[in-house]
């Protein structure tokens, strides 16, 4: 079974985002790989090394994802892709998913796992629009993967009711939640053999592509400004005697707030 | 005029609140309204589509569409978008509405734009405010598509008890099969469950609580206040509560008008999908917990104390 994983860099959302002038400020920003997407390279690993299964993942993105692309070498990925192109980065997510469209059909993939969605956007677009590009089956919200056969999965996925059971024929799009695995920590010969791995790295036209090809003259959406989401401050805090204090919380939740 | 096309959430049988949120809302804006519904037996929701402000019904009913599978599902909206000439189709934010909207819109040859908060139509141009970077941010996202396709995000339209519709039901063929995604079986969420979306107050539980007593005793608050229970991820984590509790920016994304924070220090990833209630109550003995900053009203204490006199007072001025 060949195996493709998506892989995004993100800003890390555990830090301030300052907004100016309706853009975001760089200074300040560190990037890292999409958590959700550490749970689709987890989810990778952990079928090759089940059913040795053979792992690729790619990356799409303008500019240097070495260190991201490392750390999923360190978990156990065989080989990485990083379209590195500067139009990129004004793609939309139907544009990412002709990208990843290309790129899925230059391999033999028989399964595509991403992650449910980026946490810069949470758009969660971009994989299920994969699977309607190639008209290839695609479950989102993934909690479980199990091998049926060479051409089989079965996967659970969280919906509204309860968690379905679905049975897909391969090729098919799978995207997973947070869930399903806790991602590993690479060992330390992990870290060392990853070093020596080599990063196959192209741009679209490198990939038979281009930006007009993929949608990128048309795109149907952009963004025009960003804006500071208002801040919610902290109100009262209230110390000392439990039941004091929560009599009083509650007379404030009834006469003030109003909500109870 | 803008044609906007309502995909109903329905839950067990029974029509959730965001049918209605997100037909006002498409009335203030002059639009032409539609609901659709999908599913088995869910023809008898029509005259509810058209009390809560939708024009024209399309009803998808067959057996084949019982339990959910997101390709027949996109189709039927799909169909739907397509007999009601629908400039735009909103889905209510549920996982159906998640799992369905990119399939659609690229049927449609359609924009897309998940988890909106509001949308404007200005002549021929339509932009939409959405939060990103887990609800740190605002963008304004300009439509270049004639057509959009949107999830639209919890809480984000209020409902009109005012709005009016008219009952004018067209039922549409049933969609194929999609042989390549059998869905087998659904393993059903436990009946009776108030359910964490459309709960006017929900309260969740997180780490302090550290065992299934201390659930339990978060739980007991929960059912005193008909409210819904969530989670923490570090109690889904934990094997402690279950997925489809978890509240947070992977999780459930809840606007209630009480939160009520029992234990929860207050990641981020948490913030994200509860930082939009109306008000928010923390209980957590860490009086420098991040929960704090965002909290209306804290309780700096044990729950175990904090929770039992919680629920006593509250009885108390209720009697």
């Amino acid at each position: 079974m060949k195996i493709l994983t998506t892989v995004k860099k993100v800003v890390d959302v555990e830090l301030n985002i300052h907004v100016e002038n309706g853009a975001i400020m760089e200074k300040g920003l560190q990037y890292v790989i999409n958590a959700w997407d550490e749970n689709a390279v987890e989810a990778a690993v952990q079928l090759k090394e089940a059913h040795k299964a053979e792992t690729t993942l790619v990356s799409l993105g303008s500019g240097d994802n070495t260190d991201i692309i490392r750390k999923c070498y360190a978990m156990g990925i065989d080989n990485a892709i990083h379209i590195d192109d500067p139009a990129l980065a004004k793609a939309d997510s139907q544009i990412f998913a002709r990208v990843l469209q290309r790129v899925y059909e230059a391999g033999d993939y028989d399964l595509v796992i991403t992650g449910k969605q980026a946490q810069d956007t949470d758009a969660g677009q971009a994989g299920i629009m994969l699977g309607e590009f190639l008209g290839i089956p695609c479950v989102s919200n993934v909690i479980e993967i199990k091998v049926t056969d060479d051409t089989h999965i079965q996967v659970s996925r969280l919906g509204d009711a309860g968690t379905e059971i679905v049975d897909l024929t391969l090729p098919a799009v799978v995207t997973v939640s947070d869930s399903i695995n806790e991602p590993r920590l690479p060992a330390m010969r992990g870290i060392m053999m990853a070093k020596k791995k080599k990063i196959t790295v192209m741009d679209l036209a490198g990939l038979g592509t281009s930006f007009e090809e993929v949608g990128g003259t048309a795109r149907k959406s952009e963004i025009v400004e960003f804006m500071a989401q208002e801040k919610r401050k902290g109100g009262r805090k209230f110390e000392g005697d439990p039941a004091e204090i929560t009599a009083k919380v509650v007379q404030l939740l009834v006469n003030e707030a109003k909500v109870l | 005029m803008t044609n906007i096309l309502v995909v109903a959430d329905i839950k067990q049988g029974a029509l959730k609140g965001s049918a209605a949120e997100l037909l006002s809302k498409a009335k203030a804006l002059g639009a032409k309204t539609a609901a659709v519904a999908v599913g088995h037996k869910v023809a008898d929701l029509a005259p509810q589509l058209a009390a809560a402000g939708s024009d024209t019904q399309y009803v998808v009913d067959d057996p084949s569409l019982e339990l959910f599978s997101a390709g027949p599902f996109a189709a039927a909206v799909v169909e739907a978008a397509k007999a009601f000439s629908a400039d735009m189709v909103w889905f209510g934010f549920s996982e159906t509405g998640k799992a369905a909207a990119p399939r659609v819109a690229v049927q449609l040859d359609a924009a897309c734009a998940t988890e909106i908060i509001d949308a404007a139509i200005d002549g021929d141009n339509i932009h939409i405010v959405r939060p990103a970077i887990a609800n740190k941010v605002l963008q304004r996202v300009k439509i270049n598509a004639p057509k959009l396709v949107s999830v639209v995000r919890a809480g984000a339209f209020e409902a009109d008890p005012e709005a009016t519709g008219t009952e004018n039901v067209i039922t549409l063929d049933p969609p194929e099969k999609d042989p390549a995604a059998a869905v087998k079986e659904l393993i059903s969420d436990a009946a009776g469950e108030i359910d964490l979306a459309d709960a006017d107050i929900v309260v969740s539980v997180g780490r302090g609580a550290k065992d299934q007593t201390g659930i339990d005793l978060v739980k007991d608050l929960a059912d005193s206040l008909a409210a819904g229970f969530g989670s923490s991820r570090s109690m889904v984590d934990a094997g402690l509560m279950a997925h489809n509790k978890q509240v947070g920016q992977t999780g459930k994304i809840v606007a209630p008008s009480l939160y009520v924070a029992v234990g929860i220090s207050g990641a981020i990833q948490h913030l994200a999908g509860m930082n939009g209630s109306k008000v928010i109550l923390a209980v957590n003995k860490d009086p420098e917990a991040p929960i704090f900053n965002v909290a209306d009203f804290g309780i700096v204490g044990d729950l175990f104390d904090v929770i039992p006199l919680l629920k006593e007072e509250i009885k108390k001025i209720r009697a």
